[in-house]
């Protein structure tokens, strides 16, 4: 089994409050700009005020791992974590229709794929999160 | 080409609303420099571009939508959008400010802010998708509530992340008190929603995809360190876990919070309207704004009784008092119906509650009748009267057309000594600070750029006494007074840096948690913040002229505006009558002049007049504006007066 994201929460106090802290952390760790369109953890805002956030599960059958037709989806050996390979990457978007989470995304300005890749094992979004709903755990898939 | 300094998109949107023309117009360098963003930003195009003449509903008045250097980062609780324009219901400087998500999003579609000026001839809506923007028909969406204007345009476009800040009935008829909306926040006060009205602008819907650059790698690590200041306050675990209801308790048991229109400071039954209720009883979720580590906000739902089924989202604390306390309602689920009203209509809470006590208070002393009311009995403590009044005046129906128009207008036309039971400052209602048991508010509510408002001078340190802040802030040496709610000493000082540190606040543009109340930061880290964001240098003493510049300029359009020291008092209940608890004895009347005079003596403004003065002006690199009002003749000519002698 894996560590991923998870959202540990308990209502109405603990909870998510959508402030989407967590996208802002992701997209400068990765691409040192602030841009939601660059993060890999998405804040889903619902009715209800109902926020939770659309990560990747690091899927132990992946797949965007299967269907990428470029190859370019591969396990990180240290974290387990399932990663694009930019180079290899051709931006198709297969990966992105196949994910049952809807946790791949198109970076908005490259043509490539993006998806969270743990931050090598010490997820940037985890430790940004004021309200202390995120985690780094292993819960299975 | 590439905008000087960090932070910014270096581009902002104009939109002239008469000929359907929108175009895109660099920012300025000089801009940033001298006034920094949001609230600077819109102060100085307002002085510039809205003259004396201008009424505030015709097209020549402007309305800027603004974002400022940090808006849009990670630095905690930059997510906020400030609204200026001139106010429908004061006719000077107005401003609004809102938490949520639509800031952020107009910054990565690429811009730092919108003016708009004219007026369409039929109902509009700006669509904004990074570079392109257009103005696009509203007719379907004019007369639906905001909550729905939202999910129309969501639908229409197909994309469930689209930021809109909308308008309901209530901006549509120009109710002068109108909000503006995005997803349950509100720019609410000062009538910016008005204004939108006025110009036939339905709402903004904004969707970007772009970079928020900023200059210093350093800026991300010191946001983080930031952020966990502000979690390590004392008060902040309070403040998330309760939001601003925690101050019901509070407040009532200082007799800070406003009963029965401002006759007393405390209510009987504030424990059946405390954030204890609030979270037992309704509660369904905590929310927060964009960048937000407190998360102030309550999305709360009455689940049994006459008001079940209503769902609220942001019931704070001003709401509960203004359509509590203020009408002597005791019940809980009607205040978060009326919310869930004034949110759908776009309603200002604090205004809407204000107008209402009026009018009971006018009703219990015949000035006026059934007959005016169209059969209603408005009386204190009946939620249904609350949840009427607000029908009627949303929908400017009978009384509450006259209602519509605010306290000091209804007054005006009520006649027979209505003007008494009018709690407001400049034609601005009175927010929920009874100055008598807070006396820094004395001063605070009547030097407020916008009229009776705390949030332009926020002084929090008298409130309950936090002494820590004020030693960190101001120095050992004040204390005790300075901590003391009942003492008028050293509170002009504490109101001026407020309102310069304010300024900035709303120029950065931040929150006020976080810098004001809780006092977790500071002008040395909120200087070094944006020098990290933006490259430029700002220390300390550049930040406070900065902020000095911004709250004059303020000052001058009021001025301009015919402004001067007999406008800016608190009113007559309040100057006459004494307060409750520990308020009890005290009354304004005798406090406000010495205040004030010292407050101009610090400002460096003419005592007599309360214009500021060419000296100070020019000091702050506003000499243009000092001619402009010299030949208008409202600059203080002390030479002259000198001379004379």
């Amino acid at each position: 089994m894996g560590k991923r994201v998870v959202l540990k929460q308990n209502p109405p106090l603990t909870t998510c409050v959508g402030c989407r802290t967590c996208e802002l952390a992701c997209s400068y760790e990765h691409h040192k700009t602030f841009n939601p369109k660059k993060s890999r953890i998405l804040i889903a805002q619902r009715e209800r005020a109902i926020n939770f956030p659309v990560v990747c599960a690091q899927c132990l059958k992946a797949p965007c791992m299967e269907v990428c037709p470029s190859k370019a989806i591969v396990r990180d050996s240290k974290t387990n974590a399932v990663v694009i390979r930019e180079d290899l990457c051709d931006g198709c978007g297969a990966c992105i229709s196949s994910c049952p989470f809807k946790a791949i995304f198109m970076h908005p300005e490259k043509n490539i794929a993006i998806k969270c890749d743990l931050c090598g094992g010490d997820p940037s979004c985890v430790k940004h999160c004021p309200q202390s709903v995120l985690y780094y755990a292993d819960v299975g898939v | 080409m590439k905008f000087k300094y960090s932070g910014y998109t270096g581009r902002y949107l104009w939109v002239d609303l008469t000929s359907g023309e929108v175009s895109k117009v660099p920012t300025g360098d000089w801009r940033a420099e001298l006034y920094l963003g949001g609230s600077g930003f819109g102060t100085k195009i307002l002085w510039d571009e809205v003259s004396a003449s201008v009424d505030p509903f015709s097209p020549e008045n402007r309305l800027i939508f603004a974002t400022g250097p940090l808006t849009g980062t990670i630095w905690p609780t930059a997510g906020r959008l400030q609204v200026i324009g001139k106010s429908p219901l004061t006719g000077i400087y107005g401003d609004a400010n809102s938490g949520g998500h639509f800031a952020p999003e107009l910054k990565y579609a690429g811009y730092d802010m919108i003016i708009f000026q004219g007026r369409s001839e039929k109902p509009v809506y700006l669509w904004i998708e990074d570079d392109s923007a257009e103005l696009r028909d509203a007719s379907h969406l004019w007369g639906e509530n905001t909550w729905e204007t939202e999910k129309a345009i969501r639908q229409d476009h197909g994309d469930d992340q689209i930021r809109v800040a909308s308008i309901g009935l209530a901006g549509e008829n120009k109710v002068r008190f109108a909000a503006i909306m995005t997803s349950g926040r509100a720019a609410a006060r000062a009538g910016m929603g008005a204004i939108m009205g006025s110009k036939n602008l339905k709402c903004i819907a904004v969707r970007g995809t772009k970079d928020v650059e900023v200059a210093s790698d350093e800026f991300y690590d010191y946001a983080y360190e930031i952020q966990h200041q502000i979690l390590a306050n004392e008060y902040t675990p309070n403040t998330s876990r309760y939001g601003t209801p925690g101050l019901v308790t509070l407040m009532n048991e200082i007799g800070r919070f406003p009963t029965k229109n401002f006759q007393r400071g405390d209510f009987e039954y504030a424990d059946e309207i405390s954030a204890g209720v609030l979270e037992k009883e309704f509660l369904v979720r905590r929310t927060g704004c964009f960048a937000c580590p407190i998360g102030c906000g309550r999305a709360a739902e009455v689940r049994n009784g006459p008001y079940k089924g209503t769902y609220t989202e942001g019931i704070e604390y001003e709401t509960i008092n203004s359509l509590g306390a203020r009408a002597l309602n005791r019940d809980m689920a009607s205040i978060l119906k009326g919310d869930q009203l004034c949110d759908s209509y776009g309603l200002d809470t604090i205004s809407t509650g204000g107008v209402i006590a009026f009018a009971i208070e006018c009703f219990e002393n015949g000035i006026v009748t059934k007959e005016d009311t169209g059969g209603l009995e408005p009386k204190w403590g009946d939620p249904e009267v609350v949840l009427q009044l607000i029908e009627k005046i949303a929908r400017r129906e009978g009384i509450g057309d006259v209602l519509a128009e605010g306290v000091k207008r209804a007054a005006q036309k009520f006649g027979n000594g209505a003007d008494y039971y009018a709690i407001h400052v400049k034609g601005m209602e009175t927010s929920a600070q009874d100055p008598r048991a807070q006396q820094s508010y004395i001063l605070g509510h009547i030097t407020s750029t916008r009229g009776a408002d705390h949030l332009k001078s926020f002084p929090c340190i008298d409130e309950t006494g936090y002494v820590d802040a004020a030693v960190e802030r101001y120095g050992r040496q004040y204390l005790p007074e300075i901590v003391d709610g009942v003492s008028t000493k050293y509170k002009p000082m504490v109101v001026k840096d407020g309102e310069e540190f304010g300024a900035i606040i709303d120029s950065a543009v931040v929150c006020k948690f976080g810098t004001q109340f809780p006092p977790c930061y500071y002008w040395p880290e909120l200087a070094k913040g944006l020098s990290l964001a933006t490259g430029m240098t700002l220390d300390v003493a550049k930040m406070k002229k900065i902020g000095e510049r911004i709250y004059n300029l303020q000052r001058c359009f009021n001025v301009r505006e015919g402004i001067s020291r007999k406008d800016d008092t608190q009113p007559k209940r309040i100057l006459m009558e004494s307060g409750s608890k520990r308020a009890k004895g005290y009354s304004a009347g005798p406090l406000q002049e010495p205040m004030l005079d010292e407050y101009f003596e610090l400002r460096k403004w003419d005592k007599k007049t309360g214009w500021p003065t060419r000296e100070k002006l020019e000091e702050l690199d506003l000499k243009d504006v000092a001619d402009s009002l010299e030949k208008l003749n409202r600059l203080p000519n002390l030479q002259a007066v000198n001379h004379n002698r």
